[in-house]
């Protein structure tokens, strides 16, 4: 707790450096939460080339607009704020159909596995095991795609980030209240679409 | 309705979301309704099911590449608001009108007429205690608009520093000297004399156990644009890469996409006890295969080969 406060007040110290057009202070804080909101665009945009254009315009329009930061929330929250709206812009835009789920395209535009990517490399690893998780990646990432961009934005949030659901409202400009119903039934769709697994 | 309710808030318990009073109600019922206790395990399965896919980072590669982009793009992005432009600390104003002439010769005729050239030397009053007095105004009341000159004391752990404000000041002190740190920290990343910075840095070496000195270091190493800069403080970062993820990542920064030769060597050199690591390995293998430079694609593959196979 008391190192949570700190970071915010570094950070509030490092925005209103930033403010006053200090810009090595704005990297500061992009080195602080840059490979979150990187994770997060891959995540949701299932491509290294998407993911780096959604980051570049996150920590751009962050840039461009701090000045009108007021601290009615911490720079986090701002931060992903911009993020996930522009990955809901991007869900929305596209039709993003993958034969098999959770697959990445590099820059060299190859497509690989996410699940394979990650190296496993706990001592107890063996690949009949690493071939069950696979399919199961598959699996979750095609339940996945059956829910609507906000459905998506707030599970992965809540899930995979382990934000609290006020937290996720705030970021998606809602109340929490709606996030938690939101969450309510995209858990409801994934259960349903997962059934069969367990 | 019990039920309706629970079954509607199993979720929020499953994901900590519930407040205490309502958690302990969920609790009490799911303990006498084998239903609603079913549908708890079931959700916590589904919990449990979905966290065996773990979620990939992005790649050292990934984020190395998106940084440099970002950072070649704030180069020309303008920050908006106006009223900002108006609370800006005098010295960054300072430095941003110093190619308007008629403004600066105004700024220099008030800095003739009313400043001073003053050096003040600490001295130890007495034996073995680090010298910290000084008459001087310390620099946080001061805008230090740059660093002049940093010259150590041979034998001892004191340096001599001449910063400017409006007026140029002379400072000495021991390396344990806050103020002293202070300005050396300035000096490495704000003097437009990449001496100085190479001479800061070289200095801040000496107390990477500080945070804020490994961090004035890092970016020194990923940013400063002299390279005799980013080796000093690649040289400093060494001892740490086992033990700082973010060290460790600055110097595969390094190797990825440093335009120096003899810096991606070093970095590659630094990187050896941590080759196992799995970052380490991934960029690697990237350069092994692909990198433009032969030495460092040969270098590569030598690393690899004495690395274990993963089974």
């Amino acid at each position: 707790m008391a190192g949570e406060s700190l970071n915010r007040i570094d950070d509030t110290v490092l925005v209103r450096e930033a403010q006053r057009g200090d810009r090595a202070a704005f990297e500061d804080l992009v080195r602080r939460y840059d490979q979150a909101v990187l994770r997060l665009a891959l995540r949701m945009t299932g491509s290294e080339h998407e993911a780096q254009d959604i980051y570049q315009e996150a920590f751009l329009k962050a840039y461009r607009n701090v000045g009108n930061f007021r601290f009615e929330c911490s720079f986090y929250t701002w931060i992903y704020r911009i993020v996930t709206n522009l990955c809901l812009d991007h869900l929305r835009r596209k039709q993003v159909r993958r034969e098999d789920s959770g697959v990445v395209v590099n820059a060299d535009g190859e497509e690989f596995s996410v699940i394979d990517h990650t190296a496993d490399e706990r001592a107890n690893a063996n690949p009949e095991r690493d071939l069950l998780r696979r399919e199961l990646g598959s699996q979750i990432g095609r339940a996945l795609e059956k829910l609507t961009p906000r459905e998506r934005m707030v599970f992965e949030l809540k899930h995979y980030h382990g934000l609290k659901l006020r937290t996720v409202g705030e970021m998606l400009n809602t109340t929490e209240e709606t996030a938690k119903n939101t969450l309510f039934r995209a858990t409801q769709k994934l259960r349903g679409a997962l059934a069969d697994l367990r | 309705m019990k039920c309706e309710w629970v079954r509607q808030n199993i979720v929020l318990h499953v994901y900590d979301e519930l407040a205490d009073d309502a958690r302990y109600e969920l609790d009490q019922h799911v303990a006498r309704c084998t239903e609603c206790a079913a549908e708890l395990q079931a959700a916590r399965e589904f919990r449990q099911m979905m966290a065996t896919v773990t979620v990939a980072e992005p790649t050292p590669n990934l984020l190395a590449s998106s940084r440099m982009r970002l950072q070649e793009a704030l180069e020309t992005a303008q920050q908006g608001g106006f009223w900002n432009r108006l609370t800006f600390d005098p010295g960054v104003w300072f430095r941003q009108i110093r190619f308007s002439p008629a403004l600066a010769a105004i700024l220099l005729l008030a800095g003739f007429g009313g400043g001073t050239a003053a050096t003040f030397r600490v001295m130890s009053d007495r034996a073995g205690r680090d010298p910290i007095v000084d008459k001087s105004p310390s620099p946080e009341e001061a805008n230090i608009t740059g660093i002049r000159s940093i010259t150590p004391e041979p034998g001892t752990n004191r340096v001599n520093i001449k910063y400017d404000t409006v007026n140029t000041k002379e400072t000495a002190g021991s390396l344990n000297d806050a103020r002293i740190q202070q300005l050396l920290l300035f000096a490495a990343q704000n003097n437009t004399n990449s001496g100085v910075r190479v001479d800061s840095v070289d200095l801040l070496k000496q107390r990477l156990n500080d945070s804020r000195v490994r961090e004035a270091l890092v970016y020194a190493l990923r940013y400063d644009n002299n390279p005799g800069v980013r080796l000093k403080a690649l040289e400093g970062l060494g001892s740490y890469v086992p033990d700082d993820v973010r060290v460790r990542d600055a110097v595969l920064e390094t190797l990825s996409s440093d335009s120096n030769q003899g810096l991606r060597t070093e970095a590659l050199r630094v990187l050896e006890p941590v080759r196992a690591d799995a970052s380490v390995r991934a960029v690697l293998e990237r350069l092994a295969v692909k990198d433009q430079n032969r030495f460092i694609r040969d270098q590569s593959r030598v690393v690899l080969a004495q690395l274990p196979e993963i089974d």
